[in-house]
Formats: C-alpha cells, sequence, structure tokens
C-alpha cells in the first residue's frame, strides 16, 4: 500500500534523524515525499522534519523552503499549533541568513499563537528565539564597525537590550516550568548580550549560573563555552589573571573534548591574556601553538594572526630576529588571503622594525614608499611612536557565523 | 639579541599592543537554537496508529 509506504519511508527518516544522521534521514523524507500522501498532517510534519535536518547540516536555503510548505500546509489545514512551529522554525531559519525583520514577525506569530493557546512551553521557546534574533541584529550592525563590547551606537543597544528582555522572560517561565536546561541556555545567551551591551558583571553572573547548570546536566561542551565566556567578561573587568584561569579550563575542555579549532581559539586567547599580563614568554608559547593548529586546519586568517601576535611579543622580548621573522611572515600571509590593511599593518611593523634596528631593509623601497603615503591618510598623519594597531582590521573568527542573505 | 641603543629599545618596546585591539577576535559561544518538532506519529490516534505499524513492522520482518 502507497500510503503505508509514505509513511514507513517518513518512520525511518524519523529514526536516522534521532539517531543523528541528518543526511540519511533526508534522503527517506524525500523520498516519503516522492511516494507522496493524502494526509496533510503527515506531510507537514514531513516537510517540517526536512527543514530541521537541512538546518542541521546548515544548508539554509533548503530548510528555508521546507519550514514555508510547512507553514503553508498548517495554514490550509487550519493547524493552529503546528502553525506556530512552522513560524517559529521558519524565524530561527530567517536570522541564520541575516533577514531579521521577517525572522521577527515570524517569532512574534510563535510567540502570539502559543499564548493564544495557553501553551507555556511553546510561549518559552518563542521568547528564547526572539531573544536570539534580537541578539544576532544587534551582532550583526555592531560587527559592521569594530566596536568594544560596550561603546555601541544606539540602534545596537536597543536590538541588544530588547534581546536581554525576551531572555529574561523566558527565564522567568522555565524557572516556573523547572526546565533547567532551557534555563541553561537563556543565561548563556543572556550573559553573552550583557557582554555586548558592557555590563560585564552581570555577564559574569549569568555565565556563572550558565557554567553551574551545565555541571548539572556533565554537559562539557556547555560548560566549555561557559568557562569561555567567563574569561573573556573577565578581560574587560580587568581581572586578568581570573580571565586566565578560565581560559586554562577551556583549553583543557578543548583538549578533552578532541575539538582542534576550539583548542586553538583558547590558545590564543590565552597568548593575548599573557601578553595583557605582559608575560611574553607565555604569550609566545600559546601563540606559537596556536599558529600550529591554525596551520594544521589551513586557516590563513587565523596563521596571520599568529604571526602578528608573535612578531608584538618577540619585539616586546627585545627579540628582533624572530620579530621580523614574524612580521615578515605576516606580510607574507596578508598579501595572499588579500587583506589590505593587515598587509599594511605588516609593512609599517617592518620598517618601524628596520629603523630601530637601523637596517637597510630588503623589501623593494618603493613599496615602503607607498605605505607611508598611505600610513599618514589611514591615521591622519598621527605621529608614530608606538606599534601598528591591527584596529582597522576586519577580523574573522575561526568559524564565520555570516552566510549570504537570501531573498 | 645584541643589546641597542637604550633609548630605542625602550622606544620599541613601548609599542607593544594596548589591551583593546587584540580582544575584538574574542569569540563570543552562543548556546545552540531550538528548532520545534513535529512527528508523523503525532497525529495519529492510537489505534490508528497502531494497526499501521504493525502492518509496516510485520512487512519487514516478511522481507
Amino acid at each position: 500500500r502507497m500510503e503505508a509506504s509514505c509513511l514507513e519511508l517518513a518512520l525511518e527518516g524519523e529514526r536516522l534523524c534521532k539517531a543523528g544522521d541528518c543526511r540519511a534521514g533526508v534522503s527517506f523524507f524525500e523520498a516519503a515525499v516522492q511516494v507522496g500522501t493524502e494526509d496533510l498532517r503527515t506531510l507537514s510534519a514531513i516537510y517540517s522534519q526536512l527543514g530541521n535536518a537541512y538546518f542541521y547540516l546548515h544548508e539554509y536555503a533548503k530548510a528555508l523552503e521546507y519550514h514555508h510548505h510547512d507553514l503553508t500546509l498548517a495554514r490550509t489545514i487550519g493547524d493552529l499549533l503546528g502553525e506556530a512551529k512552522a513560524s517559529g522554525n521558519l524565524g530561527n531559519t530567517l536570522k541564520v541568513l541575516g533577514n531579521f525583520e521577517e525572522a521577527i514577525v515570524c517569532c512574534q506569530r510563535h510567540l502570539d499563537i502559543s499564548r493564544e493557546l495557553n501553551d507555556k512551553v511553546g510561549e518559552a521557546r518563542a521568547l528564547y528565539n526572539l531573544g536570539n534574533v534580537y541578539h544576532s541584529k544587534g551582532k550583526n550592525v555592531a560587527n559592521a564597525g569594530t566596536h568594544d563590547p560596550g561603546e555601541l551606537p544606539d540602534d545596537v543597544k536597543n536590538a541588544l537590550q530588547k534581546a536581554a528582555n525576551y531572555y529574561e522572560e523566558n527565564l522567568t517561565i522555565v524557572t516556573d516550568l523547572g526546565d533547567r536546561a532551557a534555563q541553561g541556555r537563556a543565561f548563556g545567551n543572556l550573559g553573552n548580550t550583557h557582554y555586548l551591551l558592557g555590563n560585564f558583571r552581570s555577564a559574569v553572573l549569568a555565565h556563572e549560573q550558565r557554567l553551574l547548570i551545565a555541571k548539572e546536566f556533565g554537559d562539557r561542551s556547555a560548560e566549555r563555552r561557559a568557562y569561555s565566556n567567563l574569561g573573556n567578561a573577565y578581560i574587560f573587568l580587568g581581572e586578568f589573571e581570573t580571565a586566565a584561569e578560565y581560559y586554562r579550563r577551556t583549553l583543557q575542555l578543548a583538549r578533552q573534548l578532541k575539538d582542534r579549532a576550539v583548542e586553538a581559539q583558547a590558545c590564543y586567547s590565552l597568548g593575548n591574556t599573557y601578553t595583557l599580563l605582559q608575560d611574553y614568554e607565555k604569550a609566545i608559547d600559546y601563540h606559537l601553538k596556536h599558529l600550529v593548529i591554525a596551520q594544521e586546519l589551513h586557516d590563513k586568517i587565523g596563521e596571520g594572526r599568529a604571526c602578528w601576535s608573535l612578531g608584538n611579543a618577540y619585539t616586546a622580548l627585545g627579540n628582533h630576529d624572530q620579530a621580523i621573522h614574524f612580521a615578515e611572515r605576516h606580510l607574507e600571509i596578508s598579501r595572499e588571503v588579500g587583506d589590505r590593511s593587515g598587509e599594511l599593518t605588516a609593512r609599517l611593523n617592518l620598517s618601524d622594525l628596520q629603523m630601530v634596528l637601523g637596517l637597510s631593509y630588503s623589501t623593494n623601497n618603493s613599496m615602503m614608499a607607498e605605505s607611508h603615503v598611505v600610513e599618514n591618510s589611514l591615521n591622519g598623519g598621527r605621529p608614530r611612536g608606538r606599534r601598528y594597531s591591527m584596529e582597522n582590521m576586519e577580523l574573522m573568527k575561526l568559524t564565520p557565523e555570516k552566510v549570504p542573505n537570501w531573498n | 639579541s645584541q643589546p641597542l641603543a637604550g633609548g630605542q629599545t625602550a622606544e620599541l618596546q613601548s609599542k607593544v599592543v594596548p589591551s583593546k585591539q587584540i580582544l575584538h577576535s574574542n569569540n563570543m559561544e552562543m548556546e545552540p537554537e531550538t528548532m520545534e518538532t513535529k512527528s508523523v506519529t503525532d497525529y495519529f490516534s492510537k489505534l490508528h496508529m497502531g494497526s499501521l505499524v504493525y502492518s509496516c513492522t510485520s512487512k519487514r520482518k516478511n522481507k
């Protein structure tokens, strides 16, 4: 019988996705769609799960397509709960795609229907999603410029403040419901929102709660996340020793979890923290560890940053041979990845080092001349006399979150 | 490395990165999203579902 066959395929898809094999699950769901079914509720469930599977596989355009099908179907059959769920999923997907305004509309719909149905669990989940959308929106605008946490334009501040309010509302409900896992998620993201707003003490309090809950569940990934976020907050509180302690725990867990990218990030954070503590030997040690992993992962951006950091640390120690070596590597990599401002920074650092060392540098002189011109235009002709900063550089994360806009 | 003129070394050492610029890359770690889930078994009455599942599993056994 056709009917049973579609259901059979869908059930197998569900089983595979539950077991964590989304790729295989997708094949079965798509086969189920091919076979087809008269039952629109079954079809809606298949679309929903296809959307989620594609979401977890980071194929967001396809996730959007299927969640949209699901929403249309739920409305067609007048399934209000189904419509709420589809709206929430669509909202999350639009958020990842950077379409924040539409994401807000969808998540708000999820919230409205949940309240209409007196569904407390759904309401809480919708509030968390809304918090996430506003957080992303704020972060996205903030990333357009390079701001330190706490130094933000008004529209960014408003979005982040809204995010914080939604997380607080969510926390009220999930605390009533006694849902510790949901509390953990809300505390983590609330902490990050406070961090961006520059409320570093509040950030610490939230991340401490997150840490507590992670330990309750024995969730080591969440525990590691909390340590890392605590480290970041303590840096801005100027408590570098405490930050170093948290980053060390991050590193320890990253190694236990065998996550090389995260290990690299922890080493980089530690290198920076020891630089702030003016312990340059330790800084070099960690930046070298970061460099090795960046090379292993073919992360050119990270490699360039490691070289730049190492150049700084060796300069501070007065080890000019090594300083020049890494400044040259930084220049080379910046050229390779087409990072103009990195290239300038590297050139200026090199010319500074030569001046101090009284060396005649081997690079072609016309380039050096060019760099002085650009330097004056970049920095408004500020006086020389300190290392050139990376403030004008576009820094990227090891794993960029941004995806192109979907239209 | 060999000692340089004192003033110059001091000048170069004072050029070491201030705190502000090295922090932009501090990765903030977000919690995962939660997606709403549906299942094909959601909408079936237990009786209806029971017979269907039975037919599925018995078919599978016969393969």
